[in-house]
């Protein structure tokens, strides 16, 4: 049933995809050794980290060269992360190394082992000064130029599961584990701001201006928390666990994905999302759980387990356009910093790349 | 949806041996890849396989219901294995011995991506033989553990008598009639016994223990005896309580229909008074209902029977007190034996209710009825698993659970099979009457 259903609107698919060939067409694509985990581009646009689940991360450029092949961490790959310059590269795993390349990618990375913990997320901070790293239950944060421990967190009750730096405040993190999200600023061994809701949370992002922390849970919601107000606003509904969270660039807008439905709200505001109502786009026949907004703020691109990337105007029409469809599911979709380049990472670990054409 | 890969989850109280059958699974050469999640840490990648430590992490919701909890650890471990090309054949989960198996279950009904992926194939319980009474009775995590199985290992067999082990097995059983027990030493047992069980298949829900649903007895042990001429004596070495119950029921044969009828007999006769015998006085073989005094050391009651052929009935299992029927020639065997469900077993807390029941139920009635049980009792029921025959269906629906989650699909035609239901529930403070007329209600 499932199947037949699919294939017909893989054929409307077909029809849609020739125009949408025109508006985006696909410009290289390349493979890696497993599972697209991630994909980040260089803040100047010129290169493109992709990271797999297990094997070696792959620099490429823009028109698809690859630059560079980095090992992989042992056990798994957790981060990639380029500096807020764009001349160094951060790769983290589950072998618990931190390893910081000079862009060149010509001499051996800078290395530092942590202790043995479950180590997936990594970051720098929005001046590239320090970086943090989460290792179990607590977060380690690195000086950026020697890799000294600059500090360490108090043990949490549970592992974190996420990590995400203050846009605007380059000494201030939040972290998010079992009962909700932790602020964090340096100087302060406690916890600077505490949202508990008494349920699990699973992944979190940051707004670009810095007021909201939002995360996705274990149950099918989202919370927002004003930083300023310390407001927290539970947003239920959803027919799924939220897998995948995207700020327009301009801090207006919040994507949230997890169902075959991609809901945006509205964020500006004294009140932000509460009382309002959000954009509902609908066009997955499968979860949606890539979305990145355009660095315009007008164009946001989903993939998902269907197989399909989809490009939305959210603000001007409700129809969305098939970039690709793919035989399995999508993982990442990342839009360049310029140029109209979007990369799409997928679960057999296939990068395809294509370009607006205007 | 996809085919999902199966996940074994071990449980068993500390020292139980589930370290010893994990090894086992890693090193034995069963053609299969299998992905270990442990609670120590452990190292990675042993030959084909991939071990990961793991440390328990509930996640509660802010519902406060139980039935949502779940293991944020496995979710997290679990969904970075499922982001793996070169995925694994099977995953296998140790738990702590403290763990409570209902969280982890969950996991894999509740969060949509396991749900979507994996699939638990069975709990395993492993049961140390010869310590475990000291937590039987005390410890909720081993009544959980022992509630949840689909097997049970009653491991370090090799350490304690038969007799013990039949009690224990037989309380096990009342705890949870619906697991298959193994009885085993270093935790041998084919691993296919442990690895393709099928627990959760909803095809396997139609398989009810047939011994679960007997009814009780308040007797453990029956057999049949060829009395010689000449005389014979009950002779015994053991008290282990200060008395125990007997009766004697003559037969025309030692065979299966010859016990079954015997049993029925011996079923009201031990509703009877029991006539006190000390060591040494004469047993009827008339049907008279006996209370065998046992002040322990060497103990006899000659019986006074003709030549032929009886069936005999014994309160607690004959190992138990080294009893024994001897004759001229020797200890007399039996060639026909039964152990029974015994009504003094039960576990005040946690038990098996087993409901069978001819005929059809009303849909709508069957509906009420299991919402009102489950938000009454859900949090109290581990286990249930079973077949409705609903009239105006000609198909069997099967059902499956875990305390508040349920499963039920269509079953395929009864055909040419007797329409009936049977159902067996697991879990704590069960009262076996109010069910079972609460369901008979249902029935058209």
């Amino acid at each position: 049933m499932f199947g037949s259903k699919k294939a017909a609107i893989r054929d409307e698919a077909d029809l849609s995809m020739k125009s949408a060939a025109t508006l985006m067409p696909q410009q290289w694509t390349a493979r890696l050794d497993d599972h697209c985990l991630d994909l980040r581009w260089s803040s100047d646009g010129a290169m493109l980290a992709a990271m797999p689940s297990l094997g070696d991360i792959v620099i490429f450029s823009p028109t698809g060269e690859t630059l560079a092949t980095l090992p992989g961490h042992a056990r798994g790959n957790g981060s990639i992360a380029w500096h807020p310059s764009g001349k160094q590269l951060l790769t983290y795993g589950q072998d618990t190394e931190i390893r910081i390349y000079e862009a060149s990618f010509i001499a051996p990375p800078r290395v530092k082992a942590l202790e043995k913990a479950w180590a997936e997320r990594a970051e720098w901070n929005s001046n590239g000064t320090h970086l943090a790293a989460v290792l179990g239950k607590t977060v380690v944060v690195l000086d950026a130029e020697n890799l000294g421990v600059v500090r360490r967190i108090p043990e949490q009750r549970s592992t974190i599961c996420d990590l995400s730096w203050n846009p605007r405040e380059p000494k201030e993190f939040a972290t998010v584990c079992d009962g909700g999200v932790r602020l964090w600023k340096h100087g302060r061994d406690e916890p600077t701001g505490h949202f508990d809701w008494g349920g699990a949370s699973l992944i979190s992002t940051w707004s670009p201006d810095g007021r909201w922390v939002v995360t996705g849970d274990q149950t099918p919601s989202v919370h927002l928390y004003d930083v300023r107000s310390k407001d927290p606003l539970h947003i239920q509904g959803y027919e799924s666990k939220v897998k995948a969270l995207a700020w327009q660039a301009k801090s207006e807008w919040l994507a949230t994905g997890g169902g075959r439905m991609i809901t945006i709200w509205p964020c500006t505001g004294k009140r932000g999302p509460r009382g309002s109502t959000p954009l509902q786009l609908t066009g997955h026949i499968g979860d949606a759980v890539a979305l990145d907004f355009g660095p315009g703020g007008e164009l946001l691109a989903s993939g998902g387990r269907d197989g399909m990337v989809l490009l939305w105007m959210p603000h001007k029409t409700d129809v969305p356009a098939m970039i690709s469809l793919q035989n399995g599911e999508i993982t990442r979709v990342r839009w360049a910093p310029a140029a109209g380049h979007l990369a799409v990472g997928t679960g057999s670990g296939d990068i395809i790349l294509f370009s607006l054409q205007s | 949806m996809s085919e999902r890969t199966p996940v074994t989850v071990l449980t068993g109280f500390l020292g139980a041996g589930k370290t010893t059958l994990m090894n086992r699974v890693l090193t034995e050469q069963h053609g299969q890849r299998i992905a270990v999640i442990e609670n120590e840490f452990g190292e990675v990648g042993i030959d084909h396989e991939l071990v990961i430590n793991a440390e328990e992490e509930i996640f509660e919701m802010n519902n406060g219901c139980i039935c949502c909890t779940v293991r944020g650890d496995l979710i997290r471990i679990l969904g970075s294995l499922m982001k793996r090309r070169d995925q694994f054949d099977r995953i296998l989960i140790e738990t702590t011995g403290m763990a409570d198996p209902g969280p982890v279950v969950q996991t894999f009904f509740v969060d949509d991506d396991m749900k979507e992926r994996l699939v638990v194939d069975a709990v395993v319980t492993l049961v140390d033989a010869k310590h475990v009474w000291l937590h039987l009775d005390n410890s909720d995590e081993v009544k959980e553990q022992i509630a949840f199985a689909d097997v049970i290992l009653l491991n370090k067999c090799d350490l304690v008598p038969v007799g013990e082990l039949d009690k224990l097995e037989a309380r096990i059983k009342s705890m949870n009639g619906m697991a298959k027990v193994h009885r085993t030493v270093n935790a041998q047992v084919p691993l296919e016994a442990v690895l393709e069980v099928g627990g959760f298949n909803l095809d396997h829900a139609m398989e009810v223990d047939p011994k679960f649903l007997e009814p009780e007895y308040p007797f453990e042990w029956g057999g049949i005896f060829e009395v010689p001429d000449g005389g014979v004596t009950f002779a015994a070495t053991e008290a282990p309580d200060p008395s125990m119950k007997l009766v004697l029921i003559p037969v025309e044969k030692a065979d299966d229909e010859n016990l079954a009828d015997a049993r029925e007999k011996a079923l009201r006769l031990f509703s009877h008074e029991a006539a006190e015998a000390q060591p040494g006085s004469a047993l009827a073989a008339d049907g008279r209902l006996y209370e065998l005094i046992l002040p322990g050391g060497d103990m006899a009651w000659p019986v006074s029977a003709a030549a032929g052929t009886y069936a005999v009935f014994t309160e607690h299992y004959p190992e138990e007190l080294n009893l024994e029927l001897t004759g001229a020639a020797g200890t007399i065997p039996s060639p026909i034996a039964a152990a029974y469900k015994p009504d003094h077993e039960h576990d005040e807390e946690v038990s098996s209710v087993g409901i069978e029941e001819a005929g059809d139920c009303d849909g709508e009635k069957l509906n009420r009825w299991i919402s009102k049980l489950l938000q009454e009792k859900g949090t109290d029921i581990f286990r249930m698993k079973g077949v409705f025959s609903v009239k105006g269906d000609p198909n069997r629906t099967i059902f499956q659970g875990v305390h508040m989650l349920l499963d039920s699909q269509d079953g395929g035609p009864w055909g040419e099979r007797p329409r009936k239901n049977s159902l067996v529930f697991i879990g704590r403070d069960l009262d076996r009457e109010a069910l079972n007329a609460s369901f008979r209600k249902c029935l058209v």
